[in-house]
């Protein structure tokens, strides 16, 4: 017995986990180091764009406050607070709301999208609901959502979840329909009865398009966070960036801004780690 | 004694005018390596989704052990030319997966997985992933899960398709170790001619439109090989191009029946 050529190794060399690497990237450990560095030159030029543009006194602070203005009111609330709380007390009760929706969104997609996977009345049943609600702007029924469910956190977390379930549902209900149909036929002829079929082979099979769905639906949310703390909020960060507009504190709309965009990556990297860990197999060629 | 019995089977599909499949008669005993071979579109995955169970038969019937074949069982395992294998399992789990979900017992099935697994040279590799190893070795992960499972007959939809010439020729003859030291039943499917020619015990050629047995052959080259002869000089034998050839301008005939 020969020992086993090392051609196809276990750690891919991409910083995107659960993609193929991009085409037009050169092949092997380059790679990474590469995509990190253009990353960070992205990220610094467009510091040094704001920084410039706010220097040369080409745009005034009240439509876009320098870079050291912000980091200052970053100081400051950090201690002192603005409306009433510190910017972590903001950040908390936002990311509190978030955890909550995400929570509640994988409880009940994950388990319903797999119903309307395995049988086509659920899907037949359900997907018009789905379809119904999915495009609309949360916007548009956060008045239904106040007169029925009050101004407290659940109405708060209500709209967060439902922008987080649709697209948790319709991952899981696709990567539980698009298991191979001879990975299915071979497990019941090693003797797999229907619910060890579901358990040891479709799920696992659906368990990365699943996650997808999480990572899709955790940014849903996000972008409606501050629908949501429309709702007679005292805090959380999309509360925060409104008060500030309303009084044309720009420096905190902008903080605010940062804030949410490096807490919502934060949290979507641990998801890709999440991921390439649970799924290690995703996006290999087998 | 046979195993597999097929008499006059049709299959025809939901919304097809034409059948795939168009009294098909076979049987396969236990020390039989039964070889379906014919152009794309004659129906042998139809045949062999029958025999599994996956498909229910139209017309006529299929036995296994005397008894009608109505749905997926244990002792009929199927090999598909893209492994179907389970990437979040590693190799030995794969190969112990049908033995688990039938509740063996964990010492006889732990036996049986190391058994398989030094049968088929895998047991090197027992702890990788399916996705780190190699095109052929993959097909016999699947074919040793097939054997490990408490299966009578393996059933192997061009389980060779995808690899490369020499691989392919490896694959066959660990087949027909495998074929003989397991005491099953083999029923495989492929469009290679040669690998039909060399690997079966029994020959059938068939046809599309409707899909049918057009012509029966019993090679002995099989024996030959096991006997101790060369492969290639098996190969090489003018009386293996021979049938070779007879069996290629049958092929051809058809398709030209085909165009006309
Ligand atoms: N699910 C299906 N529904 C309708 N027609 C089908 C279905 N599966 C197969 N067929 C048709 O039945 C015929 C036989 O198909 P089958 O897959 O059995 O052929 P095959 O011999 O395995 O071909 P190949 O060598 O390409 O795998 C073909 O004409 C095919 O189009
Ligand atoms: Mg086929």
């Amino acid at each position: 017995m020969p020992t086993t050529p090392p051609a196809l190794i276990a750690v891919p060399d991409t910083l995107d986990f659960g993609n193929p690497p991009a085409p037009s990237a050169p092949a092997g450990r380059r790679w990474q180091p590469q995509a990190a560095h253009w990353a960070a030159l992205s990220i610094a030029s467009l510091l040094l764009l704001w920084w410039a543009l706010t220097a040369s006194g080409l745009i005034a602070p009240l439509f876009l406050p320098p870079p050291q203005a912000v980091l200052a009111r970053f100081g400051e609330l950090l201690a002192g607070g603005y409306m009433d709380a510190t910017l972590p007390q903001h950040l908390l009760a936002s990311l509190q709301r978030m955890l909550l929706a995400l929570l509640a969104a994988v409880v009940v997609g994950i388990p319903l999208g797999i119903v309307i996977g395995v049988f086509p009345l659920a899907r037949h049943l359900l997907d018009p609901v789905i379809e119904f609600y999915r495009p609309l702007p949360p916007l548009a029924y956060l008045p239904l959502i106040v007169i029925w469910f009050g101004i407290g956190e659940l109405s708060k977390v209500l709209l967060i979840f439902l922008a987080i379930l649709a697209p948790v549902l319709i991952a899981t209900a696709h990567g539980v329909t698009s298991v191979s149909q001879l990975r299915r036929q071979a497990a019941l002829s090693l003797g797999a009865s229907r619910w060890q079929l579901l358990r040891h082979v479709i799920l696992p099979g659906a368990l990365p398009e699943i996650i997808t769905g999480v990572r899709i639906g955790l940014g849903a949310g996000w972008s409606t966070l501050v629908a949501a703390e429309l709702i007679a909020a005292t805090r959380g960060l999309g509360f925060m960036i409104q008060s500030a507009a309303q009084f044309l504190v720009t420096d905190v709309v902008v903080l605010g801004i940062i804030v949410i965009a490096l807490v919502a990556f934060a949290l979507e990297l641990g998801l890709r780690q999440l991921q390439q860990r649970l799924t290690p197999w995703h996006g290999q060629h087998h | 004694m046979s195993l597999l019995q097929v008499d006059k089977l049709g299959v025809t599909y939901p919304g097809q005018s034409q059948p795939a499949l168009h009294q098909v008669s076979l049987s396969l005993a236990r020390d039989e390596l039964l070889v379906a071979l014919g152009p794309s579109g004659c129906g042998k995955s139809t045949l062999l989704g029958v025999l599994a169970g996956f498909i229910a038969p139209s017309q006529g019937r299929v036995l296994f052990a005397g008894q009608p074949v109505t749905a997926p069982g244990v002792e009929r395992a199927v090999v598909f030319q893209h492994d179907a294998l389970l990437p979040w399992l590693n190799v030995h789990d794969n190969v112990a997966f049908g033995l688990r979900l039938q509740g063996a017992d964990a010492a006889a099935r732990e036996r049986i997985v190391a058994d398989t697994l030094r049968l088929v040279g895998l047991a090197d590799v027992a702890s990788k992933r399916t996705w780190q190893l190699s095109g052929g070795m993959r097909q016999r992960v699947g074919i040793a899960r097939a054997l490990a499972s408490r299966s009578q007959v393996l059933l192997l939809d061009e389980p060779f398709g995808a690899l490369d010439a020499f691989t392919r020729e490896q694959m066959q003859q660990l087949l027909l170790r495998v074929w003989q030291q397991s005491q099953r039943g083999v029923f495989l499917i492929t469009h290679d001619i040669e690998e039909a020619l060399f690997l079966a015990t029994e020959l059938v050629l068939m046809s599309p439109g409707p899909g049918r047995i057009v012509q029966r052959l019993r090679p002995t080259f099989n024996q030959r090989y096991r006997a101790g002869e060369d492969v290639r000089a098996i190969k090489s034998d003018p009386a293996f191009i021979a049938l070779r050839e007879s069996l290629l301008h049958s092929l051809f005939r058809q398709g030209h029946e085909e165009a006309a």
